[in-house]
């Protein structure tokens, strides 16, 4: 008696035909999405623009600027605004629209660099905090916690003064105190992204530990991940200005938005325009990035919205 | 207050005891591992003297020595002496100069209450009005402008005025302690934070204001300033608590650079002006003084929670 073979499955050409563009609705990545939603937002464009008109004239204060950032005696000391000065001259007579613009690109250096190293550091110790847990937890989080009882400025005062005020120095100072924010979040994220079926049935195959962390956990932590990153970059530069108006940031005469402001603090009353300057670039560029932040929050998850 | 709470604020307290002393051991250990101390830069023509100076202040011992000295110091309340001003006892120093401190920053606290919950809350009760679009943009440039940033703006505000009223604005040179000198610098250390308070309040308003109860409160025909205060603001701040503790950490951070700049003689301003002049006893000090302080702020904070809740327990 032959066994009956089932019959080969008859497959119609019409389902083995490509689908045709236009009967699917259109294909968005998750980050083609959030960028479609961040550009829908106003104030996240107006931020872009802003952060963009800085950069490009950080970029341009490395090969121009009106006047050399440190030459002095350009004309007579604490004068305002005029057609050669647009922003007036300092105590010393420097051409203060120079010094904003070299101080744009030493503000967007801290404040970017030291997000990038604060999110490295945070990220990796939050990864191992939260995938392992048990003792890597303990200590991680017991070193959150304590650092969590002090004001970070005075941790990141001590450190400049133990390794020098260069830039990178600075940038580190910064980012040893602000990589707890960045740890915190993905230790959370982890803990609740190692728990989920697709890191169950990456395992299953034999995925390594790293691979697991790299591969699957990371990447679908990335959205609050750079929004924290992107809410880093402003707090740095505030705390590069905090520790220039307190004689502890990038040394002169390097044009530090916060050293000018310090500098002009003192004769604020007969020449204001000294302080205002480096105060309104800083201002704008923060209040750019917080701008940016917030968008790219509710582009990221809409959940988070408020 | 009930049993309850007690202990847990006992437990609390030791904790805070224990967190003070875990800094202030790191920061010790970390200070002693590194060159030079304020007497270093002193002339050395005399190496008697020098030695019995290093002696004075058991710099010729090894650091664990000098590290158990210096904790059963701590345990009796005694941080040592300064190494600029020889002679001067650290503890009451830096009691005094909390004082000051604590002035400013309750000052400035208040202002951040008062000022952030009025936006946030009138910002919500008149949601996608004129009034809301007007609150919510201050709120967002509000935060963006840093304190010292707040300072000189108030300052140039009122320039003559400023400058008659107070007399200056290095409080140190015309002696701190006037009433009216309090102000402009609360008010700069403040509002970045009262702005970050206003949009905390204005979400989480909106969240209880669409609440039954809330309809319920209208229906009874209670006057909305009944309503608004007494029934909604009063569970709309739970949220806005939980930022409160961070936010205080920021003021206290913000208050080392505005009593640098207005010369207000705090624990802030002791803080750089011994870093700079590398006395680094005093340093530890301040340290010690800040992690209780913060703790201290946070325990407040969390003590309020069942007076706005009664739920909540501990």
């Amino acid at each position: 008696m032959a066994t009956s073979v089932p019959a080969p499955l008859e497959i119609s050409e019409e389902f083995l035909a490509p689908v045709s563009s236009e009967e699917l609705p259109e294909q968005v990545t998750l980050w083609q999405d959030a960028w479609r939603r961040l550009t829908r937002n106003h104030l996240a464009v107006v931020g872009l623009v802003i952060i963009g008109i800085f950069l490009l004239t950080a970029i341009v204060s490395f090969v121009w600027t009106p006047y050399p950032t440190w030459r002095q005696a350009l004309g007579p000391t604490y004068q305002g605004p005029t057609l050669a000065h647009p922003l007036g001259l300092d105590d010393y007579g420097r051409d203060i629209l120079s010094r904003v613009m070299g101080g744009a690109a030493i503000a967007l250096s801290v404040g970017v660099g030291a997000s990038l190293v604060a999110s490295a550091i945070g990220i990796v110790l939050g990864l191992l905090a939260g995938f392992y847990r048990g003792k890597i937890d303990v200590v991680i989080s017991t070193l959150i916690n304590i650092s969590y009882g002090v004001p970070d400025l005075l941790i990141a005062l001590i450190l400049v003064v133990l390794i020098g005020r260069g830039i990178q120095n600075i940038i580190l100072a910064i980012a040893i105190t602000a990589w707890l924010g960045m740890a915190r979040l993905v230790r959370g994220q982890t803990l609740s992204l190692r728990e989920r079926e697709f890191v169950e049935a990456a395992r299953s195959i034999g995925t390594s530990n790293t691979k697991i962390m790299s591969r699957h956990i990371f990447p679908n932590a990335l959205g609050p991940i750079v929004v924290q990153a992107t809410y880093l970059v402003p707090a740095a530069i505030i705390f590069e200005a905090f520790l220039s108006l307190l004689g502890l940031g990038v040394p002169p005469p390097s044009p530090s938005w916060g050293g000018m402001a310090s500098e002009g603090y003192k004769a604020l009353q007969i020449a204001p325009h000294i302080v205002l300057m480096p105060c309104l670039a800083l201002s704008l560029t923060v209040l750019a990035f917080n701008w940016v932040g917030d968008g790219l929050r509710d582009a990221i998850d809409p959940r988070m919205r408020r | 207050m009930s049993r309850g709470t007690l202990i847990y604020a006992a437990q609390r307290l030791v904790l805070i005891t224990f967190t003070a002393i875990a800094v202030s051991s790191i920061v010790f250990i970390g200070i002693h591992q590194l060159p030079g101390t304020a007497l270093a830069s002193e002339r050395r023509n005399n190496p008697a003297s020098e030695a019995a100076l290093l002696h004075r202040y058991h710099l010729d011992l090894p650091w664990t020595q000098q590290y158990v000295i210096w904790i059963s110091g701590l345990v009796h309340g005694d941080l040592g002496e300064s190494m600029v001003y020889q002679g001067t006892q650290i503890t009451p120093l830096l009691l005094r100069e909390v004082k000051v401190s604590l002035t400013l920053g309750l000052a400035a606290v208040l202002v951040t209450v008062v000022f952030g919950m009025s936006l946030g809350v009138l910002a919500a009760i008149r949601q996608n009005t004129w009034v809301d679009y007007v609150a919510s943009t201050t709120a967002v440039v509000g935060y963006s402008v840093p304190s010292f940033v707040w300072a000189f703006l108030l300052i140039l505000l009122t320039v003559s005025g400023f400058y008659a009223w107070t007399g200056g604005t290095i409080y140190e040179d015309i002696g701190w302690g006037k009433p009216e000198q309090i102000p402009v610098p609360a008010l700069a250390l403040g509002l970045p934070y009262a702005a970050i308070v206003a949009r905390l309040t204005r979400a989480s308003m909106l969240e209880v204001i669409r609440q039954d109860y809330i309809r319920t409160a209208w229906a009874k025909g209670l006057s909305s300033r009944v309503v608004v205060l007494r029934h909604a603001l009063r569970n709309a701040l739970i949220p806005v608590l939980t930022i409160l503790g961070p936010l205080i950490t920021g003021i206290i951070t913000g208050s080392v650079v505005i009593e640098f700049l207005f010369g207000i003689p705090g624990l802030g301003k002791e803080f750089v002006t011994s870093i700079l002049s590398r006395d680094y006893n005093v340093v530890i000090g301040v340290f010690t003084f800040y992690a209780a302080l913060v703790g201290l702020a946070n325990l407040a904070v969390d003590l309020l929670y069942p007076v706005l809740d009664p739920r909540i327990r501990y």
